[in-house]
């Protein structure tokens, strides 16, 4: 194997580092070097001063729902799904807001706005999992 | 300083679950809208396309075929694909074409079809117009963007499930009276709120349907257009914007960036504020986009929207009529087409085209189309021109 290909091999791309952190219950974000504004892990230029050199910043994956639906009529590979929220929710120690998916919700009242959340990995098939955290 | 535009022919297909080919619906709406300009595709010097599913019909690169098939295939084509708002956005690539002086006469189309690929093809499909690794990857359809944005909204401001039944009933009621129209049925805010649940908040009734269709315009300068003889309508502002393509990505979910720097840009540049529109088509895809778009034109204050309409000011006869055609909600929603198809609105009511619906009086109109959940947006301004 050339050099270039082991090195190609050992490299995650954006999104692999996004769902490797995921896995263990964080969100991957970026922080600009240059102004310290922090973007998502597949974010390529600092959204402020559109600087492209970053660090990364492993962020606790707890948050607060923002808002979200319940999907009754759900789209093709979500059909066994079961009852189930898309979530959009506000990392914590972050201005970052994320969206997954909260299984087991059946009505508004399973989840107000505010409610805490966290992550709890990433499938393949229903793509970022969250829970809810008991009050 | 850029020349004067104009559009002096305009015509669509009726919209709904139609049989023919996509290239078949397109041509049918092409061949009315130059029929409608007194031209031959002679005097077309460019296309411009907007589709989003053709694939779904077998057919990309759908500018050469169709040019091909209106028997200009030397004439240059472009298809342009911007999720629900293709139509808009190529509207303002022809406009700014033609404007620039590149161009004294083009073709602008629209087209979908794809009620033949089912409901739940088609829901995932236009999940892939969304930031499909946060959203449709997650489980989100297209309803369910729009409920998330919908709760925001009715968590902030206070606003009712009745509140956006209303926008419904209004826009039903206005489909009613276009023979084009693919859901001409009148419902109540009781038929609405009974409707099943697709994506909580958001009821069946509270969504578009899915459409085929096609709509063509025909873009001029200024000078061709006073030649023509025909009647035309000038194009007095053009604005584009974007938003970040996720929801997720927006500090106020209650609001459309890219509607209101596109609405910016054209009020600007028709030197008039909202106060001076005398009709809309807007963007409802849902109805909670309605209630967002007519606060983010300008037309009523932040969280002031429901309210209005359910006072009647979005009515045909009200204040600030909304839709006038039925809006995507009844006339329906071919998503290339859509765009293209507010255009087409514009240019019935002004040059007396529009029996039944017509807005008394008006002689300044505005379309708003936007792809996604407002991703890309593009806003146009029109202007009645009397011809003596």
């Amino acid at each position: 194997m050339s050099e270039t290909s082991a090195s190609a091999k050992q490299q995650q791309s954006s999104r692999e580092k996004f769902i490797a952190s995921a896995n263990k219950g964080k969100i991957l974000a970026n922080k600009c070097t240059k102004c310290g504004h922090l973007v998502l892990e597949t974010v390529f230029f600092c959204e402020k001063c559109a600087a492209n050199k970053f660090e990364p910043v492993e962020l606790g994956g707890t948050g607060t729902v923002v808002t979200y639906t319940i999907q009754a009529v759900a789209p093709e590979g979500f059909e066994d799904a079961g009852s189930y929220a898309w979530v959009v929710f506000k990392v914590d120690n972050s201005q970052l807001r994320v969206s997954g998916f909260l299984g087991g919700i059946k009505k508004p009242a399973d989840l107000p706005i505010g409610s805490k959340v966290k992550v709890n990995g990433f499938s393949p098939k229903y793509g970022l999992l969250i829970e809810k955290l008991a009050k | 300083m850029t020349n004067k535009v104009c559009v002096v022919g305009a015509g669509s297909t009726k919209y709904g679950k139609l049989n023919e080919s996509i290239i078949e619906i397109a041509l049918s709406a092409a061949v009315d809208a130059i029929n409608s300009a007194g031209i031959t595709p002679k005097d077309i010097q460019a296309g411009y396309i907007s589709n989003v599913f053709g694939v779904a019909d077998r057919q990309v690169h759908m500018a050469p075929v169709i040019m091909s098939n209106l028997g200009i295939p030397n004439v240059p084509g472009l298809t342009i694909e911007s999720a629900c708002g293709s139509g808009s956005v190529m509207f303002r690539e022809a406009y700014a074409n033609v404007a620039a002086g590149f161009y004294d006469c083009v073709l602008a189309l629209g087209v979908e079809k794809v009620t033949h690929t089912g409901t739940a093809r088609s829901t995932t499909l236009f999940s892939y117009c969304s930031d499909f690794f946060y959203e449709g990857g997650n489980g989100a359809s297209f309803p369910g963007l729009f409920a998330s944005m919908a709760r925001a909204y009715m968590t902030s401001h206070k606003a009712s499930e009745e509140d956006l039944a209303n926008v419904a009933v209004k826009n039903h009621e206005n489909g009613l009276l276009n023979p084009k129209a693919h859901v001409r049925k009148k419902i109540t805010v009781d038929d609405v709120l009974k409707s099943p649940v697709v994506a909580d908040p958001l009821k069946l009734l509270d969504c578009c349907p899915f459409s085929d269709g096609a709509s063509a315009v025909i873009l001029c300068s200024e000078d061709f257009a006073k030649k023509s003889g025909r009647p035309y309508v000038e194009i007095i502002g053009s604005g584009r914007g974007a938003s970040p393509a996720a929801v997720q990505g927006r500090e106020d979910i209650t609001t459309i960036p890219s509607t209101v720097a596109a609405a910016k840009q054209a009020y600007k540049m028709a030197g008039i504020t909202p106060k001076d529109i005398d009709f809309a088509e807007v963007h409802d895809c849902f109805t909670i986009a309605e209630i967002i778009d007519i606060e983010d034109l300008g037309f009523f204050p932040k969280g002031k929207a429901a309210r209005a309409v359910r006072e009647g000011a979005t009515r045909l006869t009200g204040d600030i009529p909304v839709n006038p055609s039925g809006g995507l909600k009844s006339k329906g929603h071919p998503i290339g087409a859509t765009g293209v198809g507010q255009v087409v609105e514009v240019f019935d009511q002004f040059t007396g085209r529009a029996d039944g619906r017509e807005v008394k009086g008006a002689e300044i109109a505005l379309t708003h189309n936007f792809g996604a959940t407002g991703a890309s947006a593009a806003v146009h301004i029109f202007k009645k021109v009397d011809r003596k």
